[in-house]
């Protein structure tokens, strides 16, 4: 079996990636859109689109009846969720199924038994799988929390039981700071996840955050591609992914790989996943969660196994076997992703919205830019500030990580301020050079973000050009309102 | 027109000439300038030395892969800021950084606050940002109720410094 249209149920950077594959394939593509994102480049490369309501998620891109009812007015025969939205949404899934269309994606089944976070920590450790000490259900109220805590000790993460992506977390480190950490992690669930439940589990210091990206086929085929170390995070969520882990040998990549597969395997998982763990200093290391979706930094294993997981996860939902096993993976080189987001390093990385008014692509060997970027654009606040991501392949870890700085350098965004600055200091700092950080690294390195020293030539430019810009007045770029002429002509008036 | 421009920490006085040249201190500089980019990016060779120069947006400028603040003041603008810019700096004004719901003050008028003190969180982008004092002082005024939605820019709190 073969698909003819795929439904893309998604925007940004991912509706594209999963586009792109979809038309080397030769599968015609539609996609969906809310209100605000007439003008988004998915819109534009797709070969169907279809409006489904308001900017607000809720009434767009997770609104469950709309998106299968487009699929089915589009005559579509697999939806591939990308990541985010609807792609853990077992509901969904279910309801895709049922409609009698592929989901590109586990049974809804499997993503219920593993998107709640207790119940996939119950199903690894009963798997013989570690699991960090903690709460096996979901807390009741912030007085069963206290009752935890008093068990665990200090300090635990307090986390939505019900999805994952880092969204939520809180760490509390003394009893004082809990009542704040409980009404904040419950806010953001019930944002993020649209269910309050929170579990608790001891916070391991100075961890690693390795995942291991897995392929499952529906004939009981499962084959893991290799580890990705996402330890650079502000907020629990990451900023920087690579592979292979520069604190991974090839024991503990084995070790990691088996466990992630006995996960898979006694979930009954079928299509792409990945499962998370955290590795100790000691290489002690615990089961955090499986993610039952294609991930954000996928890009990376896809470069050093010269894999297409978009591709694999198709025919895997088009139930024909996976077209190799574990003896013929084959990983190559280092591969490190950028997250170009739009946030300000310099302002604890507070999510900005603004217009975007003009972009230069990175480029050159061993760059991939998966951008959601077009100019003009304006970027809503209503949904992830994922922006592109750059991901850079070399022979090793030192030509990667010299690709990626010099990409990085490369790219101009302007409109609204980006994490670029950020990756351009971590690229060139000894201690992620060396591959000695964990997930404190951004506390540890940022917390007093500086900015660059240039040189005297590169300072007279920057005045020089300041100036030639002073004198030839405000122009507009594109439209009329970007923030470029207001600030050309409040310059004009000093 | 001189001009005093600080390019990232980098200060610099530079004197227009009639004639197109540039008076940077006591050295006069033939600048090759460009406009690449209508309004954004500039090519700048000094000398034989080539730089590119992009304005990114407020005062942010991206020099060579570099990420720096500009500031370009004229000689009257720098005088009238050395006699005016004293009383200003005991008024702290919290703006909200972008569009969003203004989820939670944990401030009272005329409550005293210390730096890194939590004043409100903002929601925005599925995201729970709190937003703190840069400097110790009092609670003058609160601009915006709780539950509001805000757009960018807007003033959600005034806090005097003593």
């Amino acid at each position: 079996m073969r698909f003819r249209k795929v439904l893309v149920a998604n925007r940004g950077e991912i509706a594209l990636r999963v586009i792109r594959t979809c038309r080397e394939l030769g599968i015609a593509t539609a996609t969906v859109y809310s209100d605000i994102d007439r003008l988004s480049p998915h819109v534009r490369a797709a070969d169907e689109a279809y409006p489904i309501g308001g900017a607000a998620p809720r009434d767009s891109y997770l609104h469950i009846e709309r998106i299968i009812a487009v699929a089915k007015r589009a005559g579509c025969d697999a939806i591939h969720p990308g990541y985010g939205f609807l792609s853990e949404n077992a509901d969904f899934a279910d309801a895709v199924a049922a409609a009698g269309i592929a989901f590109v994606g586990p049974p809804g089944t499997v993503q219920r038994a593993l998107g709640e976070k207790t119940s996939a920590r119950r199903l690894a450790a009963a798997a013989g799988v570690p699991v960090a000490e903690g709460t096996m259900e979901p807390l009741r109220d912030e007085a069963d929390a206290r009752t935890v805590l008093e068990r665990v000790g200090y300090p635990v993460l307090l986390k939505p039981a019900g999805g994952g992506g880092g969204k939520g977390m809180r760490i509390v480190r003394s009893a004082a700071e809990l009542p704040a950490a409980w009404r904040a992690a419950t806010g953001e669930a019930t944002t993020a996840f649209g269910a309050p439940a929170l579990l608790m589990e001891r916070l391991i210091e100075h961890a690693r955050h390795v995942e291991v990206q897995l392929l499952a086929d529906a004939h009981g085929t499962v084959v893991w591609l290799g580890e990705r170390d996402c330890s650079i995070q502000r907020r629990h969520q990451k900023l920087i992914e690579e592979t292979p882990g520069p604190s991974v040998d090839d024991a503990l990549r084995a070790t990691l790989g088996a466990a992630a597969v006995t996960v898979a395997s006694a979930a009954g998982y079928v299509n792409a996943g990945t499962v998370e763990f955290l590795v100790a200093p000691d290489g002690a290391f615990v089961f955090l969660e499986m993610n039952t979706r294609l991930q954000v930094e996928h890009p990376v294993t896809e470069l050093v196994t010269g894999l297409d997981l978009v591709a694999l996860q198709l025919r895997v939902a088009a139930g024909e076997p996976l077209p190799f096993g574990q003896p013929e993976v084959r990983r190559s080189g280092a591969a490190i992703e950028l997250r170009i987001t739009a946030e300000d390093p310099f302002a604890g990385f507070l999510p900005q919205a603004g217009r975007v008014d003009f972009v230069r692509d990175p480029s050159g060997p061993g760059i991939r830019l998966d951008s959601g970027l077009a100019v003009p654009l304006t970027i809503p606040t209503e949904y992830d500030p994922l922006l592109a991501k750059l991901i850079a392949w070399g022979p090793d870890r030192p030509a990667a990580i010299a690709r990626a700085r010099r990409a990085a350098r490369e790219m101009i965004v302007a409109g609204l301020p980006t994490s670029l600055p950020f990756h351009s200091f971590v690229l060139a700092e000894p201690d992620f050079v060396a591959g000695r950080y964990d997930t404190d690294y951004v506390a540890r390195h940022w917390d007093h973000p500086r900015t660059p020293e240039i040189t005297e030539g590169a300072a007279l430019a920057t005045a020089l050009a300041g100036l030639a810009r002073l004198r030839a007045g405000p122009r507009p770029f594109v439209g009329d309102t970007t923030p470029w002429s207001r600030s050309a002509r409040e310059d004009m008036l000093r | 027109m001189r001009y005093a421009v600080r390019a990232g920490d980098r200060e610099l006085t530079i004197e227009t000439t009639p004639e197109g040249r540039f008076l940077v201190g006591d050295r006069v500089v033939a600048a090759d300038l460009a406009e690449a980019v209508p309004g954004r990016v500039w090519s700048v060779v000094v000398d034989g030395e080539a730089h590119e120069v992009a304005f990114l947006g407020d005062d942010r400028v991206w020099v060579d892969g570099d990420e720096v603040r500009i500031d370009i003041a004229d000689e009257r603008t720098v005088a009238a800021g050395r006699a005016g810019g004293r009383a200003a700096s005991a008024r702290q004004e919290l703006r909200a950084p972008m569009p969003g719901l203004l989820k939670r003050v944990h401030v009272a008028e005329g409550s005293a606050v210390h730096e890194g003190d939590a004043l409100v969180t903002l929601e925005a982008m599925k995201m729970e940002n709190e937003l703190r004092a840069a400097h110790a002082g009092t609670v003058a005024r609160i601009a915006v109720a709780e539950g509001t939605t805000v757009e960018g820019g807007a003033l959600l709190i005034v806090i005097r410094s003593e």
